[in-house]
Protein backbone atom coordinates (compact mmCIF):
# COMPACT_ATOMS: atom_id res chain seq x y z
CA UNK A 1 0.00 0.00 0.00
CA UNK A 2 2.80 2.38 1.09
CA UNK A 3 4.48 1.75 -2.23
CA UNK A 4 0.92 2.79 -3.88
CA UNK A 5 1.79 5.88 -2.62
CA UNK A 6 5.17 6.29 -3.79
CA UNK A 7 3.42 5.89 -7.24
CA UNK A 8 0.88 8.47 -6.32
CA UNK A 9 3.55 10.71 -5.21
CA UNK A 10 5.86 10.74 -8.20
CA UNK A 11 2.70 11.14 -10.29
CA UNK A 12 1.46 13.88 -8.64
CA UNK A 13 4.96 15.70 -9.21
CA UNK A 14 5.52 14.57 -12.77
CA UNK A 15 2.14 16.04 -13.28
CA UNK A 16 3.01 19.22 -11.75
CA UNK A 17 6.14 19.61 -14.52
CA UNK A 18 4.08 18.81 -17.05
CA UNK A 19 1.42 21.00 -16.08
CA UNK A 20 4.01 24.45 -15.60
CA UNK A 21 4.74 23.49 -19.25
CA UNK A 22 0.86 23.34 -20.57
CA UNK A 23 0.46 26.69 -18.39
CA UNK A 24 3.99 28.25 -20.64
CA UNK A 25 2.36 27.21 -23.79
CA UNK A 26 -0.69 29.15 -22.52
CA UNK A 27 0.98 31.97 -22.64
CA UNK A 28 1.03 32.31 -18.53
CA UNK A 29 2.99 35.15 -17.31
CA UNK A 30 5.85 33.08 -15.26
CA UNK A 31 5.71 35.74 -12.41
CA UNK A 32 2.12 35.24 -12.16
CA UNK A 33 1.47 31.65 -12.64
CA UNK A 34 4.99 31.72 -9.48
CA UNK A 35 2.23 33.84 -7.22
CA UNK A 36 -0.74 32.39 -7.95
CA UNK A 37 0.97 28.67 -7.25
CA UNK A 38 2.20 30.46 -4.02
CA UNK A 39 -1.13 31.87 -3.03
CA UNK A 40 -3.02 29.09 -3.23
CA UNK A 41 -0.18 27.52 -1.30
CA UNK A 42 0.00 29.97 1.31
CA UNK A 43 -4.03 29.74 1.99
CA UNK A 44 -4.27 25.80 1.87
CA UNK A 45 -1.45 25.80 4.60
CA UNK A 46 -2.59 28.24 6.15
CA UNK A 47 -5.65 26.47 6.60
CA UNK A 48 -3.66 23.46 7.86
CA UNK A 49 -1.92 25.36 10.66
CA UNK A 50 -5.30 27.09 11.99
CA UNK A 51 -6.41 23.24 11.89
CA UNK A 52 -3.93 21.61 13.66
CA UNK A 53 -3.89 22.37 17.73
CA UNK A 54 -0.96 24.21 18.95
CA UNK A 55 0.68 25.08 15.98
CA UNK A 56 0.14 28.77 15.75
CA UNK A 57 2.96 29.89 17.33
CA UNK A 58 6.25 30.72 15.54
CA UNK A 59 9.40 31.54 17.38
CA UNK A 60 11.34 34.31 16.02
CA UNK A 61 14.36 32.59 14.10
CA UNK A 62 11.68 29.83 12.53
CA UNK A 63 9.79 32.64 11.22
CA UNK A 64 13.42 34.48 9.70
CA UNK A 65 14.52 30.63 7.87
CA UNK A 66 10.96 30.46 6.68
CA UNK A 67 11.43 34.27 4.50
CA UNK A 68 14.67 33.26 3.64
CA UNK A 69 14.27 30.30 2.22
CA UNK A 70 10.61 30.79 0.95
CA UNK A 71 12.17 33.64 -0.81
CA UNK A 72 14.91 30.90 -2.52
CA UNK A 73 11.96 28.64 -3.53
CA UNK A 74 10.19 31.32 -4.91
CA UNK A 75 12.57 32.51 -7.43
CA UNK A 76 13.86 29.20 -8.13
CA UNK A 77 9.96 28.54 -9.23
CA UNK A 78 10.02 31.56 -11.62
CA UNK A 79 13.24 30.43 -12.98
CA UNK A 80 12.15 27.31 -14.19
CA UNK A 81 9.04 28.97 -15.68
CA UNK A 82 11.39 30.59 -17.67
CA UNK A 83 13.39 28.01 -18.24
CA UNK A 84 11.30 26.28 -19.67
CA UNK A 85 10.30 28.83 -22.33
CA UNK A 86 13.59 28.96 -23.73
CA UNK A 87 14.59 25.14 -23.00
CA UNK A 88 13.44 21.87 -22.47
CA UNK A 89 11.10 21.10 -19.50
CA UNK A 90 12.99 17.25 -19.04
CA UNK A 91 16.40 19.34 -18.41
CA UNK A 92 14.66 22.04 -16.26
CA UNK A 93 13.14 19.54 -14.17
CA UNK A 94 15.69 17.20 -13.85
CA UNK A 95 17.91 20.87 -12.49
CA UNK A 96 15.65 21.27 -9.90
CA UNK A 97 15.38 18.03 -9.12
CA UNK A 98 19.42 17.82 -8.78
CA UNK A 99 19.45 20.58 -6.37
CA UNK A 100 18.97 18.28 -3.72
CA UNK A 101 22.13 17.62 -4.11
CA UNK A 102 23.24 21.40 -2.21
CA UNK A 103 21.14 20.55 1.01
CA UNK A 104 23.59 17.61 1.37
CA UNK A 105 26.92 19.48 0.94
CA UNK A 106 25.94 22.19 3.29
CA UNK A 107 25.10 19.45 5.94
CA UNK A 108 28.46 18.17 5.61
CA UNK A 109 29.85 21.19 6.08
CA UNK A 110 27.33 22.69 8.42
CA UNK A 111 26.95 19.55 10.63
CA UNK A 112 30.21 17.08 9.65
CA UNK A 113 27.52 14.73 8.09
CA UNK A 114 29.22 11.77 7.23
CA UNK A 115 30.67 12.11 3.35
CA UNK A 116 29.32 8.44 2.02
CA UNK A 117 31.14 6.15 -1.00
CA UNK A 118 27.25 6.40 -2.32
CA UNK A 119 27.04 10.31 -1.82
CA UNK A 120 30.39 11.08 -3.42
CA UNK A 121 29.02 8.53 -6.67
CA UNK A 122 25.98 10.84 -6.73
CA UNK A 123 27.89 13.94 -6.66
CA UNK A 124 30.18 13.26 -9.32
CA UNK A 125 26.89 11.94 -11.52
CA UNK A 126 25.64 15.06 -11.03
CA UNK A 127 28.87 17.18 -12.00
CA UNK A 128 28.89 14.98 -15.19
CA UNK A 129 25.36 15.31 -15.68
CA UNK A 130 24.98 18.52 -15.77
CA UNK A 131 28.23 19.49 -17.95
CA UNK A 132 26.44 17.45 -20.59
CA UNK A 133 23.39 19.24 -20.33
CA UNK A 134 25.02 22.54 -20.86
CA UNK A 135 27.02 20.84 -23.38
CA UNK A 136 23.71 20.04 -25.44
CA UNK A 137 22.31 23.23 -24.75
CA UNK A 138 25.64 24.94 -26.66
CA UNK A 139 25.38 22.55 -29.54
CA UNK A 140 20.89 23.12 -29.30
CA UNK A 141 22.04 26.86 -29.87
CA UNK A 142 24.57 26.24 -32.50
CA UNK A 143 22.02 24.42 -34.63
CA UNK A 144 19.77 27.17 -34.06
CA UNK A 145 21.88 29.82 -35.43
CA UNK A 146 23.16 28.05 -38.11
CA UNK A 147 19.79 26.54 -39.34
CA UNK A 148 18.68 30.04 -41.64
CA UNK A 149 22.37 30.51 -42.96
CA UNK A 150 21.35 26.30 -44.25
CA UNK A 151 18.51 27.66 -45.28
CA UNK A 152 19.19 30.07 -47.89
CA UNK B 1 20.33 33.51 -20.34
CA UNK B 2 19.39 29.77 -19.94
CA UNK B 3 22.86 28.92 -18.48
CA UNK B 4 22.47 31.67 -15.56
CA UNK B 5 18.80 30.24 -15.09
CA UNK B 6 19.94 26.79 -14.48
CA UNK B 7 22.38 27.85 -11.90
CA UNK B 8 19.84 29.80 -10.34
CA UNK B 9 17.30 26.77 -10.23
CA UNK B 10 20.49 24.66 -8.84
CA UNK B 11 21.23 27.03 -5.77
CA UNK B 12 17.84 28.99 -4.78
CA UNK B 13 15.81 25.42 -5.35
CA UNK B 14 18.47 23.21 -3.27
CA UNK B 15 18.45 25.67 -0.06
CA UNK B 16 14.69 26.30 -0.39
CA UNK B 17 14.27 23.08 1.37
CA UNK B 18 16.97 23.55 4.16
CA UNK B 19 14.90 25.06 6.53
CA UNK B 20 13.41 21.50 7.56
CA UNK B 21 17.25 20.29 8.29
CA UNK B 22 17.57 23.73 10.46
CA UNK B 23 14.50 23.16 12.42
CA UNK B 24 15.08 19.54 13.63
CA UNK B 25 18.12 20.31 14.54
CA UNK B 26 16.62 22.76 16.61
CA UNK B 27 14.62 20.50 18.29
CA UNK B 28 11.16 22.59 18.33
CA UNK B 29 7.78 20.61 18.23
CA UNK B 30 7.12 18.75 15.17
CA UNK B 31 3.73 21.42 14.37
CA UNK B 32 6.29 24.49 14.27
CA UNK B 33 6.24 22.67 10.33
CA UNK B 34 3.16 23.90 9.19
CA UNK B 35 3.52 27.73 10.49
CA UNK B 36 6.81 27.39 9.16
CA UNK B 37 5.35 26.26 5.78
CA UNK B 38 3.11 29.19 5.82
CA UNK B 39 5.31 31.91 6.41
CA UNK B 40 7.52 29.70 3.98
CA UNK B 41 5.36 29.53 0.96
CA UNK B 42 3.80 33.63 2.10
CA UNK B 43 7.79 35.09 1.74
CA UNK B 44 8.08 33.67 -1.38
CA UNK B 45 4.68 34.77 -2.70
CA UNK B 46 5.73 38.44 -1.60
CA UNK B 47 8.89 38.52 -2.83
CA UNK B 48 7.68 37.46 -6.50
CA UNK B 49 4.26 39.58 -6.01
CA UNK B 50 5.51 43.36 -4.36
CA UNK B 51 7.60 44.19 -7.57
CA UNK B 52 4.79 43.33 -10.03
CA UNK B 53 1.99 44.60 -8.19
CA UNK B 54 4.30 47.98 -7.81
CA UNK B 55 4.70 48.21 -11.81
CA UNK B 56 0.47 47.77 -12.00
CA UNK B 57 0.92 43.76 -13.00
CA UNK B 58 -2.43 41.87 -12.97
CA UNK B 59 -3.25 38.05 -12.26
CA UNK B 60 -4.82 36.73 -15.32
CA UNK B 61 -7.28 34.03 -15.13
CA UNK B 62 -4.79 31.14 -16.76
CA UNK B 63 -2.32 32.07 -13.88
CA UNK B 64 -4.33 31.73 -11.40
CA UNK B 65 -6.17 28.45 -13.08
CA UNK B 66 -2.98 26.53 -13.84
CA UNK B 67 -1.31 28.09 -10.83
CA UNK B 68 -4.14 26.53 -8.77
CA UNK B 69 -4.16 22.96 -10.62
CA UNK B 70 -0.13 23.12 -9.55
CA UNK B 71 -0.50 24.04 -5.97
CA UNK B 72 -3.37 21.25 -5.49
CA UNK B 73 -0.77 18.72 -7.66
CA UNK B 74 2.33 19.87 -5.39
CA UNK B 75 0.49 18.68 -2.09
CA UNK B 76 -0.98 16.14 -3.33
CA UNK B 77 2.74 15.05 -4.09
CA UNK B 78 3.53 16.00 -0.58
CA UNK B 79 0.98 14.10 0.99
CA UNK B 80 1.08 10.88 -0.78
CA UNK B 81 4.91 11.10 -0.26
CA UNK B 82 3.74 11.86 3.47
CA UNK B 83 1.68 8.83 3.87
CA UNK B 84 4.08 6.50 2.08
CA UNK B 85 6.57 7.61 4.55
CA UNK B 86 3.85 7.26 7.81
CA UNK B 87 3.28 3.55 6.14
CA UNK B 88 6.35 2.71 7.10
CA UNK B 89 8.07 2.58 3.54
CA UNK B 90 11.67 3.84 4.31
CA UNK B 91 12.99 7.05 3.18
CA UNK B 92 15.84 5.59 1.04
CA UNK B 93 12.90 4.04 -1.09
CA UNK B 94 10.20 6.44 -0.90
CA UNK B 95 12.43 9.70 -1.94
CA UNK B 96 14.09 8.07 -5.40
CA UNK B 97 10.53 6.59 -6.35
CA UNK B 98 9.04 9.79 -6.07
CA UNK B 99 11.78 12.09 -7.35
CA UNK B 100 12.82 9.56 -9.93
CA UNK B 101 9.81 8.39 -11.15
CA UNK B 102 8.30 12.34 -11.39
CA UNK B 103 11.82 13.16 -13.99
CA UNK B 104 10.36 10.12 -15.91
CA UNK B 105 6.94 11.33 -16.15
CA UNK B 106 8.03 14.99 -17.24
CA UNK B 107 10.72 13.24 -19.91
CA UNK B 108 7.85 11.42 -21.29
CA UNK B 109 5.11 14.39 -21.51
CA UNK B 110 8.26 16.54 -23.19
CA UNK B 111 9.00 14.12 -25.62
CA UNK B 112 5.17 12.55 -26.54
CA UNK B 113 3.32 15.65 -25.56
CA UNK B 114 5.38 18.17 -26.37
CA UNK B 115 7.33 16.83 -29.05
CA UNK B 116 11.02 17.43 -27.74
CA UNK B 117 13.79 16.07 -29.36
CA UNK B 118 17.13 15.62 -27.38
CA UNK B 119 20.50 15.62 -28.85
CA UNK B 120 23.01 12.80 -27.62
CA UNK B 121 24.33 15.22 -24.69
CA UNK B 122 21.43 16.26 -23.81
CA UNK B 123 19.93 12.73 -23.40
CA UNK B 124 23.15 11.39 -21.62
CA UNK B 125 23.06 13.95 -19.29
CA UNK B 126 19.72 13.36 -18.33
CA UNK B 127 20.09 9.55 -17.95
CA UNK B 128 23.52 10.15 -15.44
CA UNK B 129 21.37 12.94 -13.77
CA UNK B 130 18.67 10.75 -13.33
CA UNK B 131 21.19 8.18 -11.81
CA UNK B 132 22.54 10.85 -9.84
CA UNK B 133 18.98 12.32 -7.89
CA UNK B 134 17.99 8.48 -7.20
CA UNK B 135 21.67 7.60 -5.93
CA UNK B 136 20.92 11.14 -3.42
CA UNK B 137 17.22 10.06 -2.93
CA UNK B 138 18.94 6.27 -1.54
CA UNK B 139 21.95 8.23 0.25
Amino acid sequence: MGLLFCFLGALFFGLLGSTLKVAERRNANASGLVIAFYGWAALAMLAKTLLVKSSGHIPGKVFLIAVIFGTCAAIASWAFQVSIRIGKVTVGWLMMNLSAGIPVIVSIWMYHEHLTPLKVVAFVLALVSVLFLFWGQVIEKRVLRDSPAKGN
Amino acid sequence: MWFLLMLVILLTNGMSAFGLKMIAGWALPETVKYPYLTVWYAGGLAVIAIPLILKGLKLGKTEILWGGIGGALSIGGQVAMAVALSSGVPGHIVFPIAIGGSIFVVALAGRLVFGERMNQPTALGVALGFIAVILLGIS
